[in-house]
């Protein structure tokens, strides 16, 4: 393991994080807000940091290869870092008292989960509202990833750092080169946020909260600027259109990046991808036709609010137009199972991903058709390439570790004095990125009640889900450790 | 006529037994000295032991002067090359390329049109594939082909106790089934091949060649006693490059589809390809396996391992769990008379195709298809009828046609027409012949006489 080699990235990274709050900072002087002085603070501090960690460590000739082992290591200990420093205009406003509660809604938004401890929105600062959904738009598509696109510093070992950030079980690289690709991505996701801007401002809203909405949709964060989120609107056009770019995000990036370059039916080709708009369009339907009469009267309501919840949680955004606690037994169970299900491979989104899922129902089938055939020969396919052995393994090992990690998480929080439901909404909320949970979490509900330890232990599982488990976990496993 | 054929393989010894046999000029080019000693002790050939793909080879072996290059050695690589180097050499050459590699399949237009020129690209896995499926649905057929792009097939057909023909002469047939009847080229009783004529009669146990056009084949079987069957359920044995075709093509007909493959990286390799074929790994002879996996209940068992005996066992032992539709893959012609005793009739042979197909393109005239059957021992050949041969503008009885071939049908515009005494054979008309082995040549030469028309 090379400390310094990781101190270095670490450092370069966070010395971007501090530039990078100079755009709250602009946004705070705009409005001309007395906090801005909390931006300085926070940005001579992360910079500062960062050019220690820099200096500290001395560029050596082989820095240029990691390995899978370090690059994973990398990754997570520049995530810690990250959202720790990220945490300090938080600390610094008005509205945070401890460092616990920053903290918390750093994490939050680093990991595009979208969960918040402030009980009101609205009173906050402009500059600090900018910084929150900033920082999930920043944490979307990937730090590393956007530090590949734009800095030439990490070479050939990037390989390994994008594999450990990318959110999908077989990372995709579009072109030749690894920067390249990177910066790709980063202009789809760019070009699609600029759109979703265009779009909310056609519908009538200030550029501020356009923005914030645009900065928190396409990463499927869903940090709103407003305390009761999008349905402080009640424009059934606002929903329409969030709901439309929510799955726009909940796909994966590459097929856009086809798409727009002329592949008119990537989207149709793609199992993982037919599989995840079915899956929106069967759900929203059931939904609708469950909460049709039971909560709302007119069918067209019932539609707009089912497809806004079903497609907010599946992709793991977490926005709200509807209390959805009061929706039927069944509704809620599907949303539940939402939770777990997620957004594609390759996408902005959380959860296990379709295509594990996918992967996992095949490989149960085929272990059922391997009793009855037990001679037979057959392998996992999708899209009509087999997935590799190591692969599979990794999929149903990561499937493990997830429900392992829901359940113990989940455990420990009721261990805290939660009750049941609230504490596995929570922690499934939190696993999968998306935002509320069930019980005293809520749509309409936050986690400022949560408890210090509960706080801590579920910013946890932010991380752990952004970074999908393995990237994180793997600084536990003592061999790690071993030389 | 000179003809080279590169490759001393199973289907380069045969086609050059049978072009020596019709006394072509034939030089066989291979580097195996042991093939190339076993062909010049048994034929009355040229031998060149040397790389067929080299251009000093093939200007020593005289390509300049050669009327067609059959390149047919097992690599396709080295036919390809073989090809472009005659191409190079001498363009006016007629060239023939065995290829089996599937992922050529979709070049072969370009392959004629572009370097190396190849006329002909012959693959028998398909062909084979094709024949497969044409003998499947025909429950009781031995051999089906195809004339006239499929419009019209010829099959050959074991006669039951139970069929209304038992016992029938041939001119009773226009008297009882009337313009409908069946045309029947050939009759085959006792191993011996009979050329019938009208008062020939057919018995039960007679194995029966006949031509009809294939919208009618199935009313056709009606009067035999048989009625098409549709394949639901179908079981291969061998996933080799035939065993392969097969199921992806039994996919696209969705015809459910099971394959037991012995080679355990075979076996990854089809189900890597496959989409809903079932792989099994197993021995094809494994009684165990076959109960495992329901054999009994397939509509159709077919064994196309490389191996002769193990197919004929797999079939043996289908049929003994009541399968009634078995197709065998036989490599070896010398086996041909033996299988009808034991029940083994409908029979495919890849190498027989490969012949079948390259001595169609050898003939000489307009010969359109040209098909053995029972093992080479007689031909069915589809031509047309040139103006300058003595087949054309005469009254058929006019025409002293060669002692064992017959004109089974005329094809006239789309129509099939049956031939009486006082038919006459239009120029360009396509006819379908049948010649015993023996009479092929004469046939040939009644067909382009008088000019050398090549």
């Amino acid at each position: 393991m090379r400390w310094q080699f990781i101190a270095r990235i670490t450092g370069i990274l966070l010395f971007f994080l501090g530039l990078s709050m100079i755009a709250p900072l602009l946004v705070s002087l705009y409005y001309h807000e007395l906090a801005f002085g909390d931006f300085i603070h926070s940005i001579a501090i992360t910079t500062i940091a960062g050019i220690i960690l820099i200096i500290g460590s001395k560029k050596r000739g082989s820095d240029d290869y990691i390995n899978q082992k370090e690059g994973m290591a990398t990754v997570a200990l520049a995530w810690m870092a990250i959202t720790l420093f990220g945490a300090l205009p938080f600390y610094f406003g008005p509205e945070f008292t401890n460092f616990t509660d920053a903290f918390f809604e750093s994490v939050s938004g680093f990991t595009t989960t979208g969960s918040s401890v402030m009980t009101n929105i609205q009173g906050a600062t402009k500059g600090l509202l900018f910084w929150r959904s900033f920082i999930q738009w920043l944490g979307g598509m990937g730090i590393i990833v956007l530090s590949l696109a734009i800095l030439p510093f990490l070479g050939v070992g990037g390989i390994q750092l994008y594999k450990a950030e990318v959110p999908s079980p077989v990372p995709d690289k579009l072109t030749p080169r690894l920067s390249d690709s990177a910066k790709i991505l980063w202009a789809v996701y760019a070009f699609l946020t600029l759109a979703e801007i265009i779009f909310l401002l056609g519908g009538g809203m200030p550029l501020f909260e356009a923005s914030c909405h645009a900065f928190t949709t396409l990463p499927t964060g869903g940090f709103s600027p407003k305390n009761a989120s999008i349905a402080h609107y009640n424009s059934t056009y606002f929903d329409y259109v969030i709901v439309v770019f929510m799955v726009l995000a909940g796909i994966n990036f590459s097929l856009h990046y086809q798409m727009l370059r002329g592949k008119t039916l990537a989207f149709w080709q793609d199992t993982e991808c037919r599989f995840f708009l079915g899956l929106v369009l069967v759900l929203t339907l059931i939904m609708t036709w469950n909460i049709y009469g039971s909560v709302y009267t007119s069918l067209k309501d019932a539609f707009r609010f089912a497809s806004f919840q079903v497609v907010s949680i599946l992709t793991t955004t977490g926005f709200g137009t509807a209390d959805y606690e009061i929706f039927p037994g069944l509704s809620q169970a599907l949303l539940f199972v939402c939770m777990f299900i997620g957004a594609s491979a390759g996408s902005t989104g959380g959860g296990m991903k379709c295509a594990r899922v996918i992967v996992c129902c095949k490989y149960c089938y085929r272990e059922l058709f391997k009793i009855i055939h037990p001679r037979s020969i057959n392998h996992v396919k999708i899209d009509n390439t087999v997935i590799p052995n190591e692969i599979l393994r990794s999929i149903m090992g990561f499937l493990a570790l997830y429900i392992s990690l829901f359940i113990g998480s989940g455990i420990l929080l009721a261990g805290m004095g939660i009750d049941m439901i609230t504490a596995f909404g929570a922690v499934a909320s939190c696993i999968g990125n998306i935002g509320p949970g069930f019980g005293s979490v809520g749509p309409t509900e936050n986690f400022a009640h949560m408890p210090v330890m509960g706080k801590w232990l579920l910013a946890w599982c932010m991380l752990l889900g952004r970074l999908e488990i393995y990237t994180v976990i793997i600084l536990f496993v003592p061999e790690f450790w071993k030389k | 006529m000179k003809i080279i054929i590169v490759g001393a393989g199973e289907v380069g010894y045969n086609i050059a037994g049978r072009l020596a046999s019709e006394n072509k000029q034939v030089i066989v080019i291979d580097k195996d000295p042991d093939a190339v000693r076993r062909l010049s002790e048994r034929l009355d050939v040229q031998v060149i032991l040397a790389s067929g793909s080299n251009p000093k080879t093939l200007i020593d072996a005289g390509i300049k002067e050669t009327d067609i290059l059959l390149a047919v050695t097992d690599s396709d690589e080295t036919n390809l090359v073989t090809c472009l180097m005659a191409d190079l050499i001498s363009p006016t050459t007629k060239k023939l390329a065995r290829i089996r590699n599937s992922d050529f399949d979709s070049y072969y237009d370009r392959f004629k049109k572009e370097n190396p020129h190849i006329d002909t690209i012959i693959n028998p896995e398909i062909e084979v594939v094709n024949t497969i499926k044409r003998l499947m649905v025909v429950p009781g057929a031995v051999d089906v082909g195809d004339f006239a792009d499929g419009r019209v097939k010829y099959v050959g057909i074991r006669l039951d106790r139970h069929s209304p023909m038992a016992g029938m002469k041939l001119f009773d047939f226009s008297l009882k089934f009337g313009e409908d009847r069946p045309l029947i080229a050939a009759i085959i009783r006792n191993n011996e091949v009979i050329v019938p004529k009208g008062d020939n009669n057919i018995e039960s146990g007679d194995l029966i060649y006949f031509v009809s056009e294939t919208e009618k084949l199935e009313k056709m079987l009606t009067l035999f006693g048989k009625k098409i069957i549709p394949i639901q359920r179908a079981l291969i044995i061998g996933g080799g490059r035939i065993g392969e075709r097969l199921a992806k093509s039994f996919e696209t007909d969705s015809i459910k589809t099971k394959i037991i493959e012995s080679d355990i990286g075979r076996c990854h390799y089809l189900s890597e390809r496959m989409e809903k074929t079932v792989v099994l790994h197993g021995d094809g002879s494994d009684q165990k396996l076959f109960l495992e996996e329901n054999c009994g209940q397939n509509d159709v068992v077919v064994s196309v391992t490389n191996d002769d005996e193990t197919n004929i066992l797999v079939s043996l032992l289908a049929k003994n769990m009541g399968v009634k539709n078995t197709i065998t893959r036989i490599g070896k012609s010398t086996y041909f008379p033996l299988l009808a005793t034991i029940g083994i009739e409908k029979v495919v042979s890849p190498r027989l195709s490969a012949v079948s197909s390259i001595l169609k393109e050898v003939r000489k005239g307009k010969v359109l298809s040209d098909m053995s059957i029972l093992g080479g021992r007689g031909e069915f050949i589809e031509a047309i009828a040139l103006e300058t041969s003595d087949i054309t503008d005469q009254p058929l009885k006019k025409i002293s046609f060669p002692k064992g071939a017959i004109l089974v049908c005329i094809l006239r515009n789309g129509q099939i027409m049956i031939p009486a005494g006082n038919s006459v054979v239009n120029p360009n008309d396509r006819i379908i012949m049948f010649a015993v082995k023996h009479a092929v040549k004469k046939l040939e030469k009644l067909l382009t006489v008088k000019l050398d028309f090549f």
